[in-house]
């Protein structure tokens, strides 16, 4: 009875799983088909036979694949370590200095939690329309680097650091850069890690900004390259699967990799 | 030797710059939120009761915007979608995700993996989710396949103006479902074991345990996918963009659809921004009546 219940369990973990896995693989099963095997066939032929890589090789070289990847990197590159650093100076007095306004400034900075990109659409670009940004890098990477979770992220952890070990650094005449710098960042490296890993997923996954915010196309990251794939006739539907399967590699090879800090870290930052 | 020179100076001009010390750390962060958030905000208001098409001059034209959106058949029907989208894609947030978290919430050998794989879609692009969809979704995809199986079908999923919404937040539903588990679990750790287990020895079943002791426990958490929910749910956009286009007949056409092409496929800008403000006024209002609504139920 009890090991029939167990079956029982994992069959249904199972079923479960494949409907969370099973629209990736037909993905993937659609990127290696031949040109001679039908996509769409009823009953559906799931099994590419053989598999091929043409269609990588398609996505690769039908669009300017590899510029959009670079750029993607590129954007990651510049905005996850601006973001770590402005959250972090941001942080660090609103949990340890006392000032006047602090309070206040941290709402402030809360608030913008309640700003959501989405709705921010319209006026910012006509902010940098105005700032003569658009079509820019730039116009890409600056609304991303002020973000209210790493500011409550890294405010949380800062607050934890035991005030004795401060107070001893302030005594020894160390200036709060000192104290920031040599203290509280490398107490913080857990929770910088996860923000490191959250910054890189969400920009790599971005699109609808700077859809906004771009026309060049060479300047595009891959998540917008990838819809102007699927919006470029006569684009095979294989080719636009391989492409489309080559963008989820980076971020599910860095989510499988540190799974573990990734879901305990969101159920810490809910539990707050 | 810093001391010394404080010393000489005088104790006054040590608590000047020492005073000044927070604002400097906070001087990038502060220039980002007024150049990104207090500046747009205010344009924002500014633009919505202005006449703004790009080519235009920008002219003060009252409530105008706001009356027009009133009486312009496109936005009622942006609207009432939002609405019917938000029910469609709800119980994904709310409902099945705990389903979900109580089925991952016990200790099995190689429970993390499966936690794992229905986490998968959180972190994937919406834009990928939703090219993978599209074939799943087709005249002659794998829904419509094992709906044959059971004798019904096909449905043109995306072209059918009743079944285009339901899908889509199908898809969006499935996108996050791991992320609103993921809030579930944090709030399963915190049931209190002894009430299970004194409710097990009075002879309750799961089901009365779960209404009894485990959902009163996790009301909190409820609150916040609820919220959450709604708020993902005004949002949608990015598998619109991909899968329909607001289409077929404007069926999936949403206020976040809406404002989007208003502003930057008809360019008028100030008509788009005054929707917006209505998105945003709306969004307030669901996170402040379900504060309400949890509050009343003493959490």
């Amino acid at each position: 009875m009890r090991i029939a219940k167990r079956v029982g369990t994992y069959a249904l973990l199972v079923v479960v799983a494949a409907a969370f896995i099973g629209p990736f693989l037909l993905l993937l099963s659609t990127a290696l088909k031949p040109g001679s095997q039908s996509v769409f066939s009823f009953p559906p032929d799931l099994i590419p036979r053989p598999p091929v890589v043409d269609w990588f090789i398609e996505a690769w070289t039908t669009i300017p694949y590899g510029k959009f990847v670079l750029n993607s990197l590129f954007y990651v590159g510049v905005m996850v370590p601006l973001y770590l650093v402005v959250s972090a100076m941001t942080a660090y007095p609103l949990a340890r200095i006392a000032f006047r306004g602090r309070q206040v400034f941290f709402l402030l900075f809360l608030s913008t939690m309640f700003l959501p990109g989405e709705l921010m659409l319209i006026p910012r670009f006509l902010v940098m329309r105005e700032l003569g940004l658009i079509d820019t890098y730039a116009a890409v990477i600056l609304p991303g680097i002020l973000s209210a979770l790493g500011i409550f992220m890294l405010r949380q952890t800062f607050a934890t650091i035991p005030e004795a070990i401060i107070e001893a650094a302030r005594v020894d005449g160390a200036s709060e850069w000192r104290i920031f710098l040599s203290i509280a960042l490398p107490l913080a490296r857990p929770t910088l890690a996860v923000l490191t890993i959250l910054g890189f997923i969400s920009v790599w996954n971005s699109f609808l900004w700077p859809l906004v915010a771009l026309t060049d196309q060479s300047k595009f990251p891959l998540a917008l390259g990838i819809a102007y794939l699927s919006g470029v006739s006569g684009a095979d539907v294989r080719g636009l699967a391989a492409g489309t399967v080559l963008s989820l590699i980076p971020v599910v090879a860095v989510f499988l990799f540190l799974q573990r800090h990734i879901l305990s870290s969101m159920a810490g930052a809910i539990k707050g | 030797m810093a001391r010394g020179g404080a010393v000489r100076e005088g104790p006054r001009r040590v608590v000047g710059q020492r005073a000044l010390t927070p604002y400097l750390f906070m001087l990038p962060g502060l220039a980002l939120f007024a150049a990104m958030f207090a500046w747009p905000a205010f344009i924002s208001l500014q633009m919505s009761v202005s006449s703004y098409r790009i080519v235009t001059p920008v002219t003060f034209v009252g409530l105008r915007n706001f009356l027009q959106l009133a009486n312009d058949p496109q936005f009622h029907h942006a609207v009432t979608n939002t609405f019917i989208f938000m029910g469609l894609f709800l119980p994904w947030a709310v409902v099945l995700p705990l389903l979900l978290a109580l089925l991952v919430n016990r200790r099995l050998p190689g429970i993390h993996a499966f936690r794992v794989a229905y986490y998968l879609p959180v972190v994937t692009s919406m834009v990928a989710v939703a090219v993978a969809w599209r074939y799943l979704l087709s005249r002659e995809g794998v829904l419509n396949w094992l709906l044959s199986l059971v004798g019904l079908g096909p449905i043109d999923f995306l072209l059918d103006t009743g079944w285009a919404l339901p899908a889509l937040a199908t898809v969006e539903g499935w996108k996050s479902m791991g992320l609103f588990m993921i809030i579930y679990l944090a709030g399963l750790q915190g049931v209190p074991k002894e009430q299970l287990e004194a409710a097990t020895m009075d002879g309750a079943n799961a089901v009365r345990r779960l209404w009894h002791v485990t959902l009163p426990a996790l009301l909190p958490y409820i609150s916040v996918t609820l919220t959450l929910g709604m708020l993902e749910a005004t949002r949608s956009f990015e598998s619109i963009y991909v899968l329909t286009r607001g289409g077929p007949e404007d069926s999936t056409l949403t206020l976040g659809y809406y404002i989007w092409s208003t502003a930057f496929e008809r360019y008028e800008i100030g008509y788009a921004s005054a929707a917006g403000l209505v998105l945003w006024a709306l969004m307030i209002l669901l996170a402040m009546l379900n504060q309400r609504l949890t509050r009343q139920q003493g959490v």
